[in-house]
């Protein structure tokens, strides 16, 4: 006769453990969830209970070109900005950590400052800049702002990556007859790649959600969809505001996730 | 294939302008010879082959290969093979990939690509994981990977960076053995760091012992266990007795001593403890007078002959007992 199976005991701290997780789960959920219910709820202002499920305000928020064309400049702008703050920051990364440059603290810190000023402070200084030089307020300009606060996104997750780097792989390619520029192809840009792509996604997210920054360099006719959510908010406020912001997250998880089936972000586990 | 002399004149390196950690060696090492660099970490041997590597510049002296002065050439134009302790893997590659490397900067065809590379992982028996990446083979399997990487192009210069330092003892043994084989078969010149005494001894045809960047003693594993010249190469390798004899130091091995009645011996004592070794047993003997003795009694039987406090005599050949240079 074979033993009885042992039954495990309870274990009251890993129950609280999942309680907890469970409890935090729900904290960082329910807001969207609580949009989403407000989004498919037919009556025209925000209230509770809901009263029905509809897509109303969907179709308010397809059909409308104003909240389109600021749909399409935000997608825009967000993607430029993902293409130079991965070159940028990648490129910063790199300098950093392997310059050999003077006051390399320093320079860290001043390459992260934008994260520590408040962006409507960041905002406002540009839009002084932009206008004192003349400038005014092209697309250009709105992304050249976004890439500045998103740039210090991807310094940071390239600057991890390269913090683990064991170099030498890079000198096993050199021995084996790779040029230092080959090297740099061949190695080290694939084996950082999963760090800036990391950062990247940052960067798309904090230029497609970007507020403060946007709100003093953007133009008539010419506003990114937080700003046109901002300002029709203060007239209304139905649920096209609603499922604007469900469009909004699903858009950004959608790029996380091609980006993650493109890339492979979690590919090298070990570097 | 073809292996190439390697000559290191009188190479000097510091780090930071102030840390001195090559102290103007000379080196002067055969074509198709294996050459061990052997000390202690710091002692400047993974730095003296890092220079002929290319990886560090010397601030003096010069680099010969092959007859060529190298000091100035870039590391990838230098032509030689490396193995790393930390094998250095390109993790992103397949392990087809990381042996077509070099053949594939070389621009060699295709097909001789294939060829090779299936040629060199069948040498270190690794056919049939070509497609699998770094990461899925065990410590031993990424070694042979990595050599045979270093191998496929037919290098004259194999340099190995404690290349076994990672695996444990049983599978180093039988690296060792492979790899010693694998150089004897293709007669490539090895240039190899270790800490490890034993390995060096096991491995090498010469062996450079190295200390605070300078070369202390260069010789067959023979000439460096039996004779060794300075104090330092004979405590680093393997166990000895230090004898002073009228201000002259002398190094004696303790299987050259010879257990006897304490009556007419050189020396009489007690035995103070005896390690079991297997095939041995290492006795440590406090004599009357003087520092402890350590004796290694190779016994035909199960055990020693003697157990720890049992007195006795020792005697050994004059010829044995080495004088060291102070």
């Amino acid at each position: 006769m074979s033993a009885a199976p042992n039954r495990r005991p309870f274990d009251a701290g890993r129950a609280a453990y999942l309680a907890l997780n469970a409890l935090l789960l729900a904290f960082l959920l329910l807001p969207i969830a609580i949009v989403l219910v407000f989004a498919l709820n037919p009556t025209p202002y925000i209230s509770f209970p809901p009263v029905g499920v509809s897509l109303r305000w969907f179709e308010k928020f397809f059909g409308s070109s104003e909240f389109m064309n600021a749909l399409w400049l935000s997608l825009w702008v967000a993607s430029v900005v993902l293409v130079l703050s991965i070159v940028i920051g990648a490129a910063c990364a790199l300098a950093l950590a392997r310059g050999n440059l003077p006051g390399r603290a320093v320079l860290t810190a001043f390459f992260m400052s934008p994260l520590m000023v408040p962006a409507i402070l960041t905002g406002l200084a540009l839009f002084q800049a932009y206008l004192l030089s003349g400038i005014g307020r092209p697309v250009w300009g709105l992304i050249a702002a976004h890439t500045l606060v998103a740039v210090p996104y991807v310094i940071r997750t390239t600057l991890a990556v390269l913090h683990n780097f064991d170099r030498r792989i890079e000198e096993a390619a050199a021995v084996l007859g790779a040029s230092p520029t080959r090297v740099f192809f061949e190695v080290t840009l694939p084996l950082i790649r999963p760090g800036v792509f990391a950062g990247g996604v940052f960067a798309f997210i904090v230029s497609f959600d970007q507020f403060p920054v946007s709100l003093f360099l953007v133009v008539p006719k010419g506003e990114t969809l937080p700003v046109v959510l901002f300002n029709y908010m203060k007239f209304d406020l139905d649920g096209a505001i609603a499922a604007a912001s469900m469009v909004s997250i699903l858009l950004a998880l959608s790029v996380v996730l091609v980006l993650e089936r493109l890339i492979g972000l979690k590919a090298y586990v070990k570097l | 294939m073809t292996s190439a002399a390697i000559k290191l004149d009188q190479v000097t390196k510091t780090f930071d302008g102030r840390v001195l950690a090559v102290d103007s060696v000379t080196l002067d090492i055969a074509a198709g010879e294996f050459f061990s660099l052997l000390g202690p970490s710091g002692c400047g041997k993974t730095t003296s082959l890092r220079m002929i590597a290319g990886f560090e510049h010397p601030d003096s002296g010069r680099v010969h290969v092959g007859g060529n002065d190298i000091t100035d050439l870039p590391v990838h134009r230098r032509d030689m093979g490396m193995v790393f302790q930390s094998y250095a893997l390109f993790p992103h590659r397949t392990v087809a990939e990381n042996v077509a490397f070099g053949l594939r900067m070389r621009e060699v065809p295709k097909p001789e690509i294939e060829r090779r590379v299936a040629a060199a992982l069948a040498q270190v028996a690794l056919t049939g994981f070509e497609t699998r990446k770094p990461g899925q083979l065990s410590g031993g399997q990424q070694q042979r990977v990595a050599l045979a990487r270093a191998l496929v192009v037919e290098p004259p210069v194999l340099l190995c960076d404690e290349p076994l330092g990672a695996l444990d003892r049983k599978l180093r043994q039988q690296m060792q053995f492979e790899l010693k084989e694998l150089q004897k078969r293709l007669g490539v010149t090895l240039v190899f760091v270790t800490h490890d005494q034993e390995e060096a001894l096991a491995m090498s045809d010469r062996i450079a012992v190295m200390n605070g960047g300078k070369v202390e003693q260069v010789g067959t594993p023979t000439e460096i266990y039996e004779r060794p010249r300075t104090r330092f190469v004979a405590d680093f390798i393997g166990e000895i007795n230090i004898l002073e004899e009228g201000g002259l130091l002398r190094a004696l091995r303790p299987e050259k001593i010879r257990l006897a009645a304490p009556d007419g011996a050189r020396l009489a004592g007690t035995v103070e403890t005896a390690n079991y070794l297997g095939g041995s047993t290492l006795l440590r003997v406090r004599p009357t007078t003087g520092p402890s003795m350590l004796v290694r009694e190779t016994h035909a039987g199960e055990r020693a002959s003697r157990t720890p406090g049992d007195a006795v005599g020792l005697i050994w050949n004059d010829s044995d007992a080495v004088a060291l240079e102070s």
